[in-house]
């Protein structure tokens, strides 16, 4: 495979190269290694992987339309590689910013000392649609509200951004394992020479993270997956999930409520279980207390959770913190909470309740992507630059009508990898989501799964909107 | 475990069963195509039918007109019965059943069951009535019922005999004896109608069964209806036979334990022991089949509900106070 056409721009940073065209130091290897390798083989390589995905059923579910029903995560079979300082200064980070999070949760629905310290407005708390009253006060083990994030990053000239801390049911981990365990299976020799730190074990950690949080002592607590079912276009990874930690898949129709405690129906009679690690919205998990046409959820969990006796991962509620307005105050959590600076940036945000912002918003629309401040998966967000007059009219009526559902942010630059691409290698767009799990501890697995916008110059990645992914090689020391 | 991941492997069983059964009763009735009497082969599709407790779609085989419109019904009831997604007795679907099933279970079968099964779901997904029909259409039907046999063999040789095998193989044996019951009492119809004569359907019947070598081993080569049903129903070293399926329920049931709701689960016990007294002894004789095939027929729904009650969809008040 050459490199010869491959549309370097400096108005984006190259994962792979550096602005004068030579390899970044820690990608030199890999780029040796592509010279060597002739581009038909490469293409052969793809085509095991996307055969061994189709074999294998990991897919995931699109919603909506003609083209609905279950799909193969595309994978771009050449690897994004992270060398080993980087990774380290992103993990220390992530680290900081979660920790800030957890804090932050434990403290708006206990005293709230950071709104009456006028740090957060109080109004972008209490109404955020994610703030649950019901958490207020709740037991919550060793504080943790938020056991699980994905957090986006990604990167620009500038440097690395966090761009959403996504900290209720952020998916995507399985195929972080999955497109490693492919693209290892392709790339053996360079993938041994290159000293990849591994992620496969992120099933295990998951399930020390989740015993710790268990709410009595127990050496093997009942740990169940909560799945919204077959249909959710994540099934796939719930499947993967309940069988690396091995939990029990169960939907809400499996469980019931008695006495106070939680128990699932099993052949041999009825099972307590401890510790939920749930996939289902906030809003569907208990129709008694949330959306009461809800099939998915569990009526009465909240009461048994509240009163300590089962485990919720994660926390409800914990929607407030990842809210697109709240995100803009992360920073300043950080400072008051750990009294830090804030290692990662975030992205200059444009509150729409706030007039001045609105108005900016609406004046530069076709420069600015905007999003829903509840939203998530890439549906209903508008990058104004790839926008027709129409969409930017209708988005226009819309933050009008509703200016407090939205934020926008400017367009990133988001950096690009080279894409094997109709038999070439091609500049695509690329963001980062690496895992962080918490319990008593912080855990993360050096790895993270990379999404990419598959369509020329596309900056959407959402594998619900024609992205795909790639394998992120970590490097060690 | 979890009964309703019990309740998905056990429909898997079935629904596997089902279409091997159909794969095979199919492949039997396109080689009928190729030089049998329209007689027998509107027989042959009637039989199919009811087997599945269906009626051919209406329009369809409504008199013995000629070949060309045999031939041109037996191609749209070839595709109904075979690629038809909305007809829930299709092959095509029994597979998405199964798969969709299996797709729930995952973590209770091994990753090769899985593999072998989706992979032959995706095999099916890719073709059309008219590409099988264009070659020899039994080819198709074998290579199905041959997948479900590796698949069967697969799940043999990986899957850990725990409960959740139990659950497939109870799934499988029920499903078996209604299908062969159902088919069996078809034959009977046709014959006590004597209409005409069928001694070519009772040796094709064998076929179904793969119980031809069988037969000719035990008794002879000119086939009479009431040893061709003592050896399916009785035989206990016919792989298929009614008994060992019978015995097979027993054998599971007994494994599995009588459940959290012990009433329905002794009560599966007991009616699975009786059925298989009732079909151990040979009759030689197609009438006094009548009425036990009736009976083995009513019992396994009855068994079926009985798995339901015991394990899956048991009454709470029934439990011990936690």
């Amino acid at each position: 495979m050459d490199f010869d056409a491959y549309d370097l721009d400096s108005a984006f940073y190259d994962e792979m190269f550096l602005p004068d065209g030579t390899p970044r130091i820690h990608c030199r290897s890999l780029h040796e290694s592509l010279l060597r390798l002739p581009v038909e083989e490469l293409v052969r390589m793809q085509e095991r992987v996307t055969h061994s995905f189709s074999s294998e059923g990991i897919t995931f579910t699109v919603y909506g339309g003609e083209a609905s029903g279950e799909r193969i995560m595309p994978v771009d079979c050449l690897p994004r590689i992270l060398p080993a300082g980087e990774w380290q200064e992103l993990e220390t980070g992530l680290t900081q910013r979660l920790k800030a999070l957890n804090r932050f949760l434990a403290d708006v629905y206990g005293p709230a000392r950071i709104v009456e310290d006028g740090v957060v407005p109080v109004d972008l708390v209490r109404g955020c649609p994610q703030y649950r009253v019901e958490m207020r006060g709740a037991p919550v083990p060793h504080g943790t509200y938020v056991a699980v994030c994905g957090t986006d990053l990604v990167r620009t000239n500038e440097g690395f951004h966090v761009l959403e801390d996504n900290l209720r049911v952020p998916s995507g981990v399985s195929y972080m394992v999955a497109n490693r365990k492919a693209v290892k299976a392709n790339l053996r020799r360079l993938y041994r020479s290159c000293r990849v730190r591994e992620v496969e074990h992120y099933g295990r950690m998951l399930r020390e993270t989740l015993k710790e949080l268990a709410p009595r002592e127990e050496d093997d607590p009942c740990v169940v997956l909560l799945t919204p079912g077959v249909y959710n276009a994540a099934f796939y990874e719930h499947i993967y999930l309940a069988h690396e930690i091995g939990a029990t898949l169960v939907e809400g129709r499996d469980l019931l409520v008695d006495g106070g405690y939680v128990y699932m129906r099993t052949t041999s009679g009825l099972q307590r279980v401890d510790v939920i690690y749930r996939r289902v919205d906030d809003d569907f998990l208990d129709p008694l207390v949330f959306r009461p046409d809800s099939l998915l959820g569990l009526p009465g969990l909240m009461g048994v959770y509240r009163a300590g006796n089962v485990t919720l991962v994660n926390a409800p509620g914990t929607g407030v913190a990842d809210d697109k307005s709240v995100y803009a105050y992360v920073p300043d959590m950080i400072r008051y909470y750990l009294d830090e600076e804030p290692l990662l940036r975030n992205v200059k945000t444009y509150i729409c309740r706030r007039p001045a912002d609105l108005e900016f918003t609406l004046d530069n629309l076709e420069d600015l992507v905007v999003k829903r401040v509840g939203g998530s998966g890439g549906y209903g967000m508008l990058v104004g630059p790839e926008s027709t007059p129409d969409e930017r009219e209708a988005c226009a009526r819309a933050l009008r009508e509703n200016p407090a559902d939205f934020i926008s942010q400017p367009v990133l630059d988001l950096s690009r990898a080279p894409c094997l691409i109709e038999g070439r290698a091609a500049a695509r767009h690329v963001d980062l989501r690496p895992f962080v799990l918490h319990g008593r501890e912080t855990r993360i697995v050096p790895g993270a799964f990379c999404r990419v916008a598959l369509r020329e110059g596309s900056l959407v990645v959402n594998s619900s909107q024609g992205g795909g992914g790639k394998d992120v090689w970590v490097l060690g020391d | 475990m979890l009964s309703r991941s019990a309740q998905g492997l056990y429909w898997m069983g079935r629904y596997l069963e089902r279409a091997a059964h159909l794969s095979r009763l199919m492949q039997l009735q396109v080689e009928t195509l190729v030089d049998r009497p329209l007689r027998e082969i509107h027989f042959g599709w009637n039989r199919v039918y009811s087997s599945m407790n269906q009626h051919p779609p209406a329009g369809t085989l409504e008199a013995f007109r000629s070949d060309d419109y045999t031939l041109a019904d037996s191609y749209t009831l070839a595709d109904h019965l075979t690629f038809e997604s909305t007809n829930p007795d299709s092959i095509w679907n029994f597979f998405a059943y199964a798969r969709e099933n299996a797709r729930q279970v995952r973590n209770y079968i091994s990753a090769e069951m899985w593999l072998s099964l989706n992979l032959t779901f995706l095999r099916l997904q890719g073709l059309t009535i008219q590409e099988i029909w264009k070659t020899a259409p039994e080819s198709f039907y074998a290579g199905t019922a041959k997948d479900i046999a590796t698949f069967t063999g697969v799940a043999d040789a990986t899957m850990y005999r725990d409960e959740g095998w139990h659950f497939i193989q109870l799934g499988r044996y029920i499903e078996r004896v209604q299908l062969s019951a159902s088919v069996l009492l078809a034959q009977i119809a046709a014959q006590e109608r004597q209409d005409e004569s069928f001694d070519a359907d009772w040796a094709n019947l064998l076929h179904v069964f793969r119980a031809f070598d069988a037969y000719v081993h035990t008794y002879s080569v000119v086939v009479q209806p009431g040893q061709v049903l003592d050896l399916i129903v009785t035989d206990e070293l016919l792989p298929g036979s009614v008994r060992r399926s019978l015995e097979a329920i027993a054998s599971v049931l007994d494994a599995i334990g009588p459940g959290p709701s012990p009433g329905a689960g002794r009560e599966a016990a007991a009616l699975s022991a009786s059925l298989c007294v009732t079909v151990r002894d040979g009759r030689n004789d197609v009438t006094s089949w009548h009425a036990t095939l009736e009976q083995v027929y009513g019992d396994s729904r009855k068994l079926h509900q009985h798995v339901m009650d015991a394990y899956i969809a048991y009454p709470l008040e029934a439990l011990p106070a936690r």
